[in-house]
């Protein structure tokens, strides 16, 4: 039998990008053997027995030559399982157990033994690298033919096993498109890792609703500009305040995402996902990590350069609740991506740059007992003692805040007869039209991200704005990049009441959400 | 005054390697080192250096008589008073022969600090303290001499844990007296001497600092950078104690008695039942200077030992009324000052509220102090609220501690008429 090679197309992860792999299969006379070249990792090694019984028990042979598959371009480490079915394919091929035309056609898969076709984590990301190579159909597991169907512009090809995929390439025409998504329930990312508020509504995953938190309007307020304008908010306040439930209705208020946001959502959905997403994540995600995580677990990394936290939370809201107890170095590589938006993560030989476009809400207590500033109780925390802690948040982090709100107990008078606070409705239509002028107006950028002289433009400060930003910068010693904060806080203000330019009632807001007043007795000055 | 750390070595031939004429190195200092030597030796208070200096005629003679042999006995002898025992123990007296052995141990550790000495024989020793009964031989200051002698000085002390009110009052007298053009004196201690000294920085008036112990173990440490901002301010940091000497639990009672002393007044904001800012308070009334005392609700743990202390002390023990009434009981005048109307309280920046400023004015009057207790008491939107707060806090009308609002300034003022039987008439007091 003459040697044949066949070549196949193929993709494998990289962080949050589709790579194509040309998958070359030589079945050569010789002894027995099956060798993968072509820097794979350990999940791919495996790939030989994977397809060696896949294709055994799909009832084809295993050819007792001398099997060599290739993956191209040769110095791209690859990793993962998803070149399964194009390698056994592969091999069906060079050992002229079946024929096929498979020019034009990507296969993405994993094997398992009795060669059913399996999802791998990352498959839209793969299947949209694909298409962007000339692919125009691609064949998918079966179980997550929704998910790879959401890459426009191609035609995707469910298969539940070895056998199906085979006889679906001798058979061009038996194509099938995936069905339309059910409609889903929820929020966020449906099966993730722990840390997310699930969509599951079970109780305790129930995303509150804002008319549950009493009182707190300055907190509430600063929410809502938070959300409106993408600023980073800190809330300060002793346990019992509220901080948690505050940051919990997250998810109720943040307006739906465009087209171009919602995919990118969805990458990260797919590649961070166990489970098939069935649906384009029109919900943004909202993601709340415990302050044990890890540095890789905040950033991403590890072996396989998995996206973490930020990444989770791109297009949404990241919440770091209990902020002094995250990890000193965690909350350095916040910095980062509250600056630009997204974030490096480099390993030995590879690196990649992942999204990390979130709105970014932490909450803490004021000291280490929880009570100073309290109107109900008084510190006991030794001297000194409320300004290491919040020290433990550096400088250059607490630069990146743009909303300090404080939060005080609710006496139960408020609590019981206070008047009726607004609903989630109600505030998250204010949010969502105030976001949607705001990226109209400054070209698609949120107001939390404006600064120098796009800024000033987008406020757009007459003669008397002007004196009181000077005002209100110089009685409150403000730097620049103070000056900068006010007017940013002082236009999403002015954008939630539909102002097409910022007034002096706006700056007066914005000035209520600095640094606290008493920062010299915080020993924050200068 | 002689800047022992600006001149240089004073004994000139009292180097380490002199050590072999030991009772030469005495002759060779001058009066005024010779003071920096023996204040500064362990167990030389005012009383012993009074004494001594009075049997041997000067320092350099205390010295002197310190390096001859069987010189223990003597000094011991010599700090007697005809009245009273030796102040001076045996222990005590032979440190002080150490002392003089080794001059240039002490001078140098003051050349190390960078400080300024100043003793009793110098002009610019401060002069109020001058006045005290057995004022302190010598001060080491970090900082400008001169504000150790201003027009008008006033101590601020409390206790070191404040409530947040405490906090904020300490600061809003701090400011007022600061704004009459008085010095403000304080003990750098966390809490209310922290808040009186921020407030004075922040304003650019001059603030005192007495810290209790050397400036090379400045305590508390975390108020490093409080003394810097104090220095660069034309302020000073002073202390009585020898530059190596640690803080101690007996240095912080001598420190309050400075405290007290270089002022014409003391005001206690908020002391517990323990506070040493109590000291200070008996010191001042013991060195007979005004003492004025903030009272407090009844039972609040926080004053409670302000509160105890004017039962005692009668009526020699003022009460701090308002800021505008104390500026006025402490005999201050406005020196025109731009920002003291603001701090003490001025008609005319309560003109001209917009109507949400206004009822929320009202509202922090009546004692709502959340913004939650102001959006219920004057039904204005959460945004307004917030909003209006940021007016009246420019105008001097409303202080914030960490979310909670307080009125201040003339907004503080209550509404205040005395019987006419009293003879004061309503002349003066502020009308609302």
């Amino acid at each position: 039998m003459p040697p044949v090679l066949a070549t196949l197309l193929s993709a494998t992860l990289h962080g949050l990008v589709g790579r194509v792999v040309r998958v070359e299969v030589d079945v050569a006379p010789g002894l027995p053997g099956f060798t993968i070249v072509g820097l794979p990792d350990a999940a791919l090694s495996e790939a030989r027995e994977r397809v060696r019984g896949a294709l055994r028990n799909a009832g084809y042979r295993h050819p007792p030559r001398r099997i060599t598959v290739n993956l191209a371009p040769a110095e791209l480490r690859k990793a993962g399982a998803s070149l399964d079915l194009a390698i056994a394919l592969g091999v069906l091929l060079g050992s002229e157990q079946m024929s096929a035309d498979i020019g034009g056609v990507g296969l993405v898969g994993e094997l398992g033994l009795g060669g059913e076709v399996r999802r791998v984590p990352g498959l839209l990301p793969m299947a949209i690298a694909l298409r962007d190579r000339g692919v125009r159909r691609v064949l998918v597991p079966q179980e997550a033919l929704a998910e790879a169907s959401l890459a426009p512009e191609l035609e995707v090809i469910g298969v539940g096993s070895l056998g199906d995929a085979a006889a679906c390439l001798r058979r061009p025409r038996a194509r099938r498109r995936a069905p339309e998504p059910l409609p889903r329930i929820g929020v966020g990312l449906g099966a993730s890792p722990a840390g997310a508020v699930a969509g599951a509504d079970d109780g305790l995953d129930r995303v509150p609703d804002l008319a549950e938190v009493r009182g707190q309007v300055a907190a509430r307020r600063g929410l809502e500009i938070a959300l409106a304008g993408g600023h980073a908010l800190l809330l300060i306040g002793p346990p019992g305040a509220g901080k948690t439930l505050l940051a919990r209705t997250i998810p109720s208020l943040l307006p739906d995402l465009d087209d171009t946001a919602a995919l990118a959502a969805t990458v990260v959905a797919s590649v961070a996902s166990e489970a098939p997403v069935t649906k384009l994540q029109r919900r943004p995600p909202v993601r709340m990590p415990h302050h044990t995580v890890s540095y890789a677990g905040m950033v991403g990394g590890g072996p396989r350069l998995t996206p973490g936290e930020v990444t989770l939370a791109d297009q949404g809201c990241l919440v770091c609740d209990e902020l002094p107890e995250f990890g000193r170095d965690v909350l350095e590589a916040l910095r980062q991506p509250l600056e630009e938006g997204s974030v490096a993560v480099v390993r030995v030989g590879r690196w990649a740059t992942f999204p990390a476009r979130f709105t970014f809400v932490a909450a803490m207590n004021p000291c280490p007992c929880g009570r100073l500033g309290s109107a109900a109780a008084a510190c006991t925390c030794p001297p000194g003692a409320p300004q290491r802690y919040l020290r433990r948040v550096s400088g250059p982090l607490r630069d990146r805040i743009d909303l300090w709100a404080a939060m005080d107990r609710v006496p139960p008078e408020l609590l019981l007869r206070g008047p009726a606070p607004e609903s989630s409705a109600v505030v998250g239509e204010r949010i969502a039209a105030a976001r949607a002028c705001q990226l109209s107006r400054n070209g698609g950028v949120p107001n939390g991200r404006l600064g120098g002289r796009a800024l000033r433009e987008a406020c757009g400060l007459d003669g008397p704005a002007v004196a009181r930003a000077v005002l209100l910068s110089e009685r409150e010693g403000l730097s620049g990049r103070g000056t900068d904060r006010l007017l940013r806080v002082a236009r999403t203000i002015a954008d939630l009441a539909g102002r097409p330019v910022v007034g002096a009632q706006d700056l007066d807001e914005a000035a209520r959400f600095r640094i606290p007043a008493d920062r010299f007795a915080l020993g924050l000055a200068g | 005054m002689l800047g022992v750390g600006r001149r240089g070595p004073l004994g000139r031939d009292a180097g380490p390697e002199a050590g072999g004429g030991a009772s030469a190195a005495p002759q060779a200092l001058e009066e005024h080192a010779a003071w920096v030597v023996l204040a500064g030796a362990r167990g030389v208070g005012p009383v012993t250096f009074e004494r001594l200096l009075a049997t041997f005629g000067s320092a350099v003679g205390v010295l002197r008589a310190a390096c001859e042999t069987g010189a223990v006995p003597r000094l011991v002898e010599a700090s007697a008073a005809p009245d009273a025992p030796p102040a001076l123990t045996a222990v005590a007296a032979a440190t002080v022969v150490e002392a003089a052995a080794e001059p240039e141990r002490a001078l140098a550790a003051v050349r190390r600090a960078g400080v300024t000495v100043l003793t009793q024989r110098d002009e610019s020793y401060p002069r109020r303290l001058r006045q005290v009964e057995l004022p302190p031989p010598v001060l080491f200051v970090r900082g400008e001499v001169a504000a150790l002698s201003p027009a008008h000085a006033v101590a601020v002390v409390g206790t070191r844990r404040p409530t947040a009110i405490g906090r904020a009052t300490a600061g809003r007298i701090a400011e007022a007296v600061g704004a009459h053009g008085a010095s403000v004196v304080s003990g750098l201690a966390y809490g209310i001497d922290a808040a009186a000294h921020h407030a004075a920085v922040r304003r650019g008036a001059p603030t005192v600092a007495v810290i209790g112990g050397g400036h090379e173990h400045l305590y508390p440490a975390g108020n490093r950078g409080l003394a810097t901002a104090i220095v660069a301010g034309g302020g000073a940091v002073v202390t009585e104690f020898a530059p190596d000497v640690a803080p101690s639990r007996g240095t912080f009672p001598r420190r309050n008695r400075i405290i007290s002393g270089l002022s014409d007044a003391t005001i206690v904001v908020e002391a517990g039942a323990r506070s040493g800012a109590l000291t200070t308070a008996a010191w001042a009334l013991e060195q007979g200077r005004a003492l004025f005392i903030v009272p407090g609700r009844l039972d609040d743990p926080a004053v409670a030992g302000s509160l105890a202390f004017l039962r005692e002390a009668g009526p020699e023990a003022r009460v701090v009324a308002g800021i505008a009434e104390l500026v006025e009981d402490l005999g201050l005048e406005d020196v025109g000052v731009a920002w003291a109307a603001a701090a003490t309280g001025d008609a005319r920046s309560a003109a001209g509220l917009g109507a949400a400023e206004a009822l929320v004015a009202g509202a922090l009057r009546r004692g709502a102090g959340s913004p939650d207790e102001l959006v219920a008491a004057t039904g204005l939107p959460g945004a307004a609220v917030l909003a209006a707060l940021t007016t009246l806090e420019l105008r001097g009308l409303v202080v914030e501690v960490l979310g909670r609002y307080q009125p201040t300034g003339r907004l503080a003022d209550c509404p205040r008429r005395l019987p006419r039987a009293m003879g004061q008439g309503a002349a003066g007091m502020p009308a609302v």
